[in-house]
């Protein structure tokens, strides 16, 4: 009875394995281009699977071709164990399918991102899916999204009706229209609370959720343009929102008082303002935008990390300004604040003073960068 | 980096014939510059339309007359002006050629739903030319500013269109 069943097994047996291994080899095989295609063609990646074992499986001359490399490399031993593994699994109801999951898994997790954008493509863009699918498997990415023949069509399907520019953090209407989020709110505010294209009634609590797909899938095409606004956003709420024109009368003033200062008289306050001065003015600038940008976005929008990580666009260089110019700042009001006592103490104690104030410019350069980095 | 409030009447002091955006434009000022980029790369038939000088938010457009109408082969001119919160109001369209039109005030104002309460921020420029053009071939006699033209038109539409024609000789052409 036992001899029986292992007979029976056998050949089953046999053949798992080797279907596995040649999966795996398959997977490996398969050039990026079939994948496109496939891709093109709406295979997901367990279908593209499935064919190609069903390819193996059907012609002998490649069955027995792919047999040899296992065979050859495994002893004896080995291959026993090989069987009884696949006994296991044959006793499974869908032995196979649930095999291939297992197999290709660590080559789904090294692919992981890709596949992931690839997803969020299928869902978000409903009618353009093939342009994503070629645009996903593309290692350009985002630089080539000039490349894309449908790229215009793109644009205008994925543009606010209302801005006229792409979509940004797009809200879609319960009767299926999207448009940027603020436009579509500013719309119901001024135009009543009906939808621009089709004058559906809209609830306003439901116009502020941002579709996350169709977003996800815009920032994906259109990364360019998407920076590009989020800057000019932030720019125009610095200039609309915070009035910010006293502050930076208030910074250069600063700066003219300590360059006075500093002209007149003490090589002292030079030497004092140290590193943080090393920024020229016009690199000043170039560090407040840059802060200022980075600040709001943090504020702004709490789940925008993973887009900080992906434009590295203000990355070390323009932190270190920032950093230094902040740094500069504390220091200023440091100095008014202590200049009044400083005047009392006159040269000999003057490098006490310095090297307090660089013991505590490192002490708040410290925390700050721990900060950045975490 | 100043921020223009927008509608600014002719506020830009430059006489060059293209406006260019030296500065950062309201968002209002960036949608009618989209429109002008798209009505020239895809222009509406027998319609055009542009800023009259430097003021982006003064536009001048021409429409042809469609043949088969009263207005045939006449060219008619329309003032458009932009509101400051743009997208969210509506343009004023004022032709600024006699027409003898039902739906045209003495003025020239051009009354129309979409260019009052039905309008929508999801309307454009190109739009609203199609529009005008379009009350050309299908006067909208039941919402007429002038009743009594409307009023020809239902009753004796052939005096009607006389009328009409003589009118775009006289003034269109």
């Amino acid at each position: 009875m036992a001899v029986n069943e292992e007979q029976k097994r056998s050949p089953i047996s046999q053949k798992i394995p080797l279907a596995d291994s040649n999966v795996q080899n398959m997977v490996t095989l398969l050039s990026p281009r079939f994948k496109s295609a496939a891709a093109m063609a709406g295979w997901d990646e367990e279908a593209l699977l499935l064919a190609s074992l069903i390819v193996e499986d059907t012609p002998v001359r490649n069955s027995k071709h792919k047999k040899r490399p296992p065979l050859n490399s495994s002893s004896p031993s080995t291959n026993s164990s090989r069987i009884r593994r696949a006994r296991r699994t044959s006793q499974q109801p869908i032995p196979v399918i649930l095999d291939l999951d297992a197999e290709e898994t660590p080559k789904k997790e090294s692919g992981r991102k890709k596949e992931e954008r690839a997803c969020v493509n299928n869902e978000g863009s409903k009618g353009a899916g093939d342009g994503n699918e070629s645009k996903k498997k593309n290692p350009g990415g985002p630089s080539s999204s000039s490349a894309l023949p449908c790229i215009d069509k793109l644009r205008d399907e994925l543009s606010c009706a209302i801005c006229l520019e792409i979509c940004f953090e797009p809200s879609t209407t319960p009767c299926g229209h999207s448009f940027c989020r603020k436009c579509l709110r500013s719309a119901a505010d001024k135009c009543g609370k009906k939808c621009p294209k089709c004058r559906q009634l809209i609830s306003n609590g439901r116009s502020c959720t941002v579709n996350t797909v169709l977003w996800n899938t815009i920032q994906l095409l259109f990364p360019q343009e998407i920076e590009a606004r989020k800057a000019v956003g932030s720019l125009n709420s610095r200039e609309q929102g915070k009035n910010l024109s006293p502050e930076t009368a208030f910074y250069a003033n600063l700066r003219n008082r300590s360059i006075q200062r500093s002209g007149g008289a003490s090589s002292r306050n030079n030497s004092r303002r140290g590193v943080a001065v090393t920024s020229t003015t016009q690199e000043d600038e170039d560090a407040a935008l840059a802060r200022r940008l980075h600040r709001e976005i943090n504020e702004e929008s709490p789940g925008t990390t993973r887009m900080r990580t992906r434009r590295g666009v203000p990355t070390s260089q323009h932190q270190d300004a920032a950093l230094a110019l902040r740094l500069q700042r504390e220091e200023f009001i440091q100095t008014f604040r202590e200049s009044s006592q400083e005047q009392t103490i006159r040269l000999p104690s003057s490098s006490f003073a310095r090297e307090n104030l660089r013991a505590m410019a490192s002490r708040a350069m410290n925390p700050r960068t721990r900060d950045r980095r975490r | 980096m100043m921020i223009s409030g927008g509608g600014g009447k002719s506020s830009w002091s430059s006489s060059t014939s293209s406006w260019v955006p030296t500065t950062s434009v309201s968002a209002s000022g960036k949608r009618i510059q989209r429109e002008m980029v798209e009505l020239n790369n895809d222009p509406p038939p027998d319609c055009s339309a542009g800023p009259k000088g430097d003021n982006l938010y003064h536009w001048i457009a021409t429409i042809i007359g469609t043949p088969g109408t009263p207005y045939q082969g006449g060219i008619f001119f329309l003032d458009i002006k932009f509101p400051s919160d743009y997208p969210f109001k509506p343009p004023q369209v004022v032709f600024k050629t006699r027409i003898y039109h039902c739906n045209v005030d003495p003025d020239g104002l051009v009354s129309m739903g979409i260019l009052k309460d039905d309008w929508s921020p999801a309307l454009t420029i190109t739009k609203v030319l199609l529009a005008v053009r379009s009350i050309f071939t299908n006067p909208d006699h039941y919402n007429a500013v002038v009743p009594g033209i409307a009023h020809l038109y239902s009753g004796d539409r052939a005096k009607h269109d006389g009328i009409a024609a003589e009118w775009t000789v006289r003034f269109a052409k």
